[in-house]
């Protein structure tokens, strides 16, 4: 007698249109979405993941470009994070990009997806902090059609993907001013995330706002800090802040998002540094976005 | 072609039209045999085997630290349709335990749990998914017990084995202990817990024999020696359990433990059938030995010039549950404690004590490494109390030969300390950043990370270390080794592994050189070959590379004696090169192929070194056969801000006695400073509790392409050491050893920081901003 699973009852679906997709997803409700499948097959490989069918969605060429629409960017979510490193999408969303390049070596740059980064909701996600700053919103195609909702509500756990549903696209405001992520790692070469802070200029809102990711669940936003910023900024002229300026923001958005603990209790050494690193990465990050 | 063999052709061995770097034989940059397979993925691992109707292997792990077992019970599993068998502590036919030096480790746990991840039963299946299930489907119930994590606190905690928690303690006491210095400087160290991670995790394959025993396929890099322990276990004569090696997939510590492979064998020999067993990472962390984490208190005493006066120091090895090897890795930190260094005086009292923490074990430079972050922050710290250039200070230290080390043991091989520093020390500094265009600048944090031009700063470290080479303490070292040649290929056979260090192709070369064929074999390992002990400490090359010398010189032997007899000459007047042999006078000219007409020639040889003697009660004592030395200067850049370290350039020079390859030499020195760089700073498997943290690639970093710095070999010192076989000092440990020193040095320099703990934390490379 044999416990092999005969692989021929593990299906595969590999539909062409997203459509397509949600009408595999809903026949077989059982089945998982892959995209890149970088997380994906690391957990069946581990073994903490046997998915009795997949949908791919690599064949689905409709997410895989991005449009503009009405002043914003349309970004499928099964854009590359390989794609959005390239220099054409820089000039577009600039942080999003060097999220996209930052993200893990090449392999995993070439496979991986914003989408798939989005639904994985890792803490370290790189490209997560930029959309939290960007205010994105996804368009998620589901059984009763599509429907919108900010990227934050997901992440947050505010609203969650329902039976079926899928992360179609990522509609990214494009707001023509610079941007800024950057990332503190342990190491030279690839790896994920201690910290990370995103900048973004917003010239018309005449605002400025930051995410800081990976050292919660979900990326932080520090208002309070990007309102009193914005404020300082003499947007009509040529937005320079003074360096004391740049480093009072930068405590400002480390101390919103590593809080001092209650009473008279020490920050650990190590949350400490969080604290300096997020302050630093958020005092570069605007310094590098004026400049 | 000749029919006449003694057409004299001198002009064919006249000088060489020179400088042409020699193609095969010593000194020539021979590539490995199965480079190619490898490169191609088609090197056939442990991983890879297959047999017919072969049952897969699970473990079931301890998920505490320390913890009493109060049942077991595989009713469940043993009923999971496809397992085929479950085996616990009490299904062990033989001894229950065993162990390298101390039989105190039980292959599974049955009345105590002491490490995270301890083998408790094993289960075979016929499908590693259902394997899994069963062994997760085996019903433990545990009594947690408070663990021993603070090696601090071993001597006074309750006994965590019969044998105690002190595995070993060694005294040294080494001149005068009332003389003091003129400056005295102290300084408390930490070093973490590196991890050998194989790139290739653990795999075997048990096949049952027909005669009652059984043969087990994996990576072992000391054969014998497993075999050994595990037919111990199963009850059975040594004879009756054959090891035989596969490609050994990455190797710097043990591969393998034995903890892995007795349970596999136990399962084959249980269900009758071949079993396979493949680790995954986070079992590969959990199981295999690790670096003993180390905590050093030191005191040096100084005069006004900088000259050492005393040296003492407080050494604790944390070896985990089991003892391992551990008293090998302190006895080399109590010897090396002070360095390559003169010190009239020194007071070095180490301890190796049991703690709930992962195993501790071989992992190339241990005890050696450990103490030379730490003595070498202690002369950085003297050269900063002095005012003195650290180099300089280095310098009015060094050993040399004739100087006698602490164990009382002179330095008679080659010992070139001031000659590597000098070398390290004048080689140009590599440019700054600055001067290059900016897109190809290289910031710590990496190519799209935070780095800041304007808070990067430069710091250069040095660093010398030394350690032993082969088995110290009396250990006996020999290997034996048989040559044979036929139709003009040579084959040898030698049970050293091939584990990377490059032993095969060294044995090719070896041939080459001795008996002038061209095309040499080294034959596969196994158990049935006469023992040739582990792969460490550079052994190979010395012991098992001067036995196939001598075999190879005993076959060439009987290839020259009908000659010589023939022309009335010795066999030391006729020389063979190229595949010819040709007498002093150039009279007698033949082809090897001619002399061997036919006939198959063997030779077998043992290459034994001198003896050494354990260190006494005082840690006096001959305790090591050879020494190998290395200097390094690193040179860093730090963000200050954020802490991050990268490492841009890394010097080398190196005391290796003589060049045998020089491309795998080069190879095997970039790999050792690399995991000297990953030590230094990113490679720490963390335990809460003695419970590992993220056993798994990416909690674990380990040096990327990016990572690594550039390596400059600066010089290679080749003053032969008269008492090895060619005069051939093992190259790959002591840079491992070096280079974490000469990292922490250099962000000693770049930050002003004291950093006395390895891996250095971004906190610690922090440093406020000079005005500027």
């Amino acid at each position: 007698m044999t416990t092999h699973a005969p692989r021929a009852t593990q299906s595969v679906t590999l539909p062409a249109t997203l459509d397509a997709a949600v009408a595999a997803l809903t026949a077989m409700p059982a089945a998982v979405p892959v995209a890149g499948g970088t997380d994906l097959m690391a957990a069946v490989n581990r073994g903490q993941l046997r998915p009795a069918g997949l949908v791919g969605l690599g064949r689905v060429n409709e997410i895989r470009g991005w449009q503009y629409q009405d002043g914003h960017a349309l970004l499928g979510a099964g854009l590359t994070h390989a794609r959005m490193g390239r220099p054409d999408f820089a000039a577009l969303i600039p942080a999003l990009a060097a999220a996209a390049r930052a993200a893990g070596p090449p392999q995993i740059r070439n496979a991986g997806t914003l989408g798939g980064n989005i639904v994985t909701g890792a803490p370290t996600g790189d490209a997560l902090p930029v959309l939290a700053a960007l205010e994105a919103d996804l368009v998620v195609a589901g059984p009763g059609g599509t429907r919108e909702l900010p990227v934050s509500h997901l992440l947050t756990g505010r609203e969650l993907l329902g039976p079926a549903e899928l992360v179609g696209f990522v509609r990214v405001p494009l707001l023509h001013a610079p941007q800024v992520f950057l990332k503190a790692t342990g190491r030279t070469g690839p790896g994920r995330a201690t910290a990370s802070v995103a900048v973004v200029l917003d010239p018309a809102r005449r605002g400025v706002r930051c995410a800081v990711g990976a050292i919660a669940p979900m990326p932080l936003r520090p208002l309070d800090a990007e309102h009193w910023i914005a404020s300082l900024i003499d947007w009509d002229g040529d937005r320079g802040l003074a360096p004391e300026a740049l480093t009072a923001f930068g405590e400002y958005v480390a101390a919103a998002c590593v809080p001092d603990p209650p009473g008279d209790e020490q920050l650990p050494p190590a949350v400490l540094h969080l604290r300096r690193t997020v302050a630093a990465l958020a005092r570069r990050a605007l310094g590098r976005a004026l400049s | 072609m000749s029919n006449d063999a003694a057409t004299a052709v001198p002009a064919a061995d006249g000088p060489r039209p020179e400088e042409q770097p020699p193609t095969h034989g010593i000194g020539a940059s021979l590539p490995a045999a199965d480079a190619r397979a490898k490169a191609e993925g088609t090197f056939p691992y442990a991983a890879d085997l297959w047999a017919e109707g072969l049952l897969w292997a699970a473990l079931l792990r301890s998920p505490h630290a320390h913890a009493r077992i109060v049942s077991v019970d595989t009713s469940a599993a043993a009923a999971l349709p496809g397992v085929r068998a479950v085996v616990t502590a009490a299904d062990v036919p033989g001894d229950a335990a065993y162990g390298r030096k101390v039989a105190d480790r039980p292959v599974f746990a049955s009345g105590l749990v002491r490490h995270h991840g301890e083998a408790i039963a094993a289960v075979a299946a016929d499908h590693p998914d259902t394997a899994r299930l069963a062994a997760a489907a085996i019903h433990v119930e545990y009594e947690p017990l408070e663990p021993v994590t603070d090696p601090e606190q071993a001597f006074s905690a309750e006994p965590l084995h019969p044998d105690g928690n002190l595995i070993r303690h060694i005294p040294l006491s080494y001149g005068d202990p009332e003389v003091t210095g003129e400056v005295v400087v102290e300084g408390l160290y930490r070093i973490g817990r590196q991890d050998p991670a194989p790139i290739g995790a653990e795999a075997g394959l048990a096949v049952p024999r027909p005669d009652g025993g059984v043969e087990i396929y994996t990576a072992s890099t000391d054969p014998h020696t497993d075999r050994n322990l595990a037919a111990a276990c199963y009850g059975l004569e040594p004879e009756r359990v054959k090891i035989v090696v596969t490609g050994v997939p990455g190797a710097t510590g043990d591969r393998e433990d034995p903890g892995f492979q007795i349970p596999l064998g136990l399962l084959a020999l249980r269900t009758g059938c071949p079993v396979k067993l493949a680790a995954t990472r986070e079992e590969s962390f959990l199981g295999h030995a690790h670096r003993h984490p180390t905590l050093l208190r030191y005191r040096h005493h100084a005069d006004a010039e900088g000259r050492l006066v005393k040296v003492e120091a407080q050494i604790l090895l944390d070896a985990g549950a089991y003892a391992d090897d551990s008293s090998e890795s302190l006895a080399a930190a109590v010897a090396f404690a002070c360095g390559p260094y003169v010190v009239p005086h020194a007071f070095i009292e180490g301890w190796a004590v049991r703690t709930n923490n992962p195993p501790s074990g071989h992992v190339r430079g241990e005890g050696a490494m450990q103490v030379c972050a730490a003595y070498e922050g202690q002369m950085d710290k003297l050269a900063a109390r002095l005012a003195m250039d650290p180099a300089e200070l280095r310098l009015r230290n060094v050993l040399a030969t004739g100087d006698i080390l602490p164990t009382g043991q002179t330095v008679t091989c080659p010992a070139p300390v001031a000659e590597l520093l000098r070398a390290v020390r004048d080689f140009p500094l590599p440019a700054l950043p600055k001067d290059g265009p900016e897109e190809d600048w290289l910031l710590p944090g990496g190519p799209e990370g935070a780095g800041e031009p304007g808070a990067v700063r430069r710091g250069v470290g040095y660093a010398l270390g030394m350690v032993h080479m082969l088995g110290a303490e009396g250990a006996d070292e020999v290997s034996t080794a048989t040559v044979r040649v036929h139709d003009g290929v040579a084959t040898v056979l030698c049970a050293a592994v091939e584990t990377g260090q490059g032993f095969t192709t060294l044995a090719r070369q070896i041939v080459q050189e001795v008996l002038g064929v061209e095309e040499v074999h080294v034959a596969p390992v196994d158990t049935d070959q006469p023992p040739a002990g582990p792969a460490a400490h550079g052994r190979h090359t010395w012991v098992s590379g001067g036995a196939v010398e001598r075999a190879a010189k005993m076959v060439r032997t009987q290839l020259l004696q009908p000659l010589a007899h023939q022309f009335g000459m010795s066999t030391e007047l006729l020389q063979i090169a190229d595949g010819k042999i040709t007498s002093y006078d150039g009279v007698l000219s033949t082809t090897v192929m001619e002399a061997l007409d036919g006939k198959e020639l063997w030779a077998t040889a043992q290459c034994r070194p001198h003896p050494t003697e354990p260190l006494d009660g005082a840690g006096q004592g001959d305790a090591f056969v050879g020494l190998a030395f290395c200097a390094v200067r690193a040179v860093v850049d730090v963000d200050i801000e954020i802490g991050s370290v990268r490492v841009v350039e890394m010097a080398v020079a190196q005391d290796v006695g003589r060049v045998l390859n020089p491309a795998q030499l080069a190879t095997r020195i970039e790999a050792g400073v690399t995991q000297g760089v990953g030590a230094a700073l990113t490679e720490n498997l963390r335990t809460a509790r003695g419970l590992v943290r993220r056993p798994d690639l990416t909690g674990y970093a380990l040096p990327t392409a990016l990572d690594a710095p550039d390596i400059r070999i600066v010089k290679l010192v080749e003053e032969r050491d008269v008492v090895a076989p060619f005069g051939a000092k093992a190259a790959s440990a002591v840079p491992v050893v070096t280079s974490p020193a000469a990292v922490a040095a250099a962000v000693r320099a770049a930050t002003g920081r004291p950093v006395n703990r390895l891996p250095i934390r971004p906190q610690a490379a922090v440093a406020a901003p000079a005005r500027s």
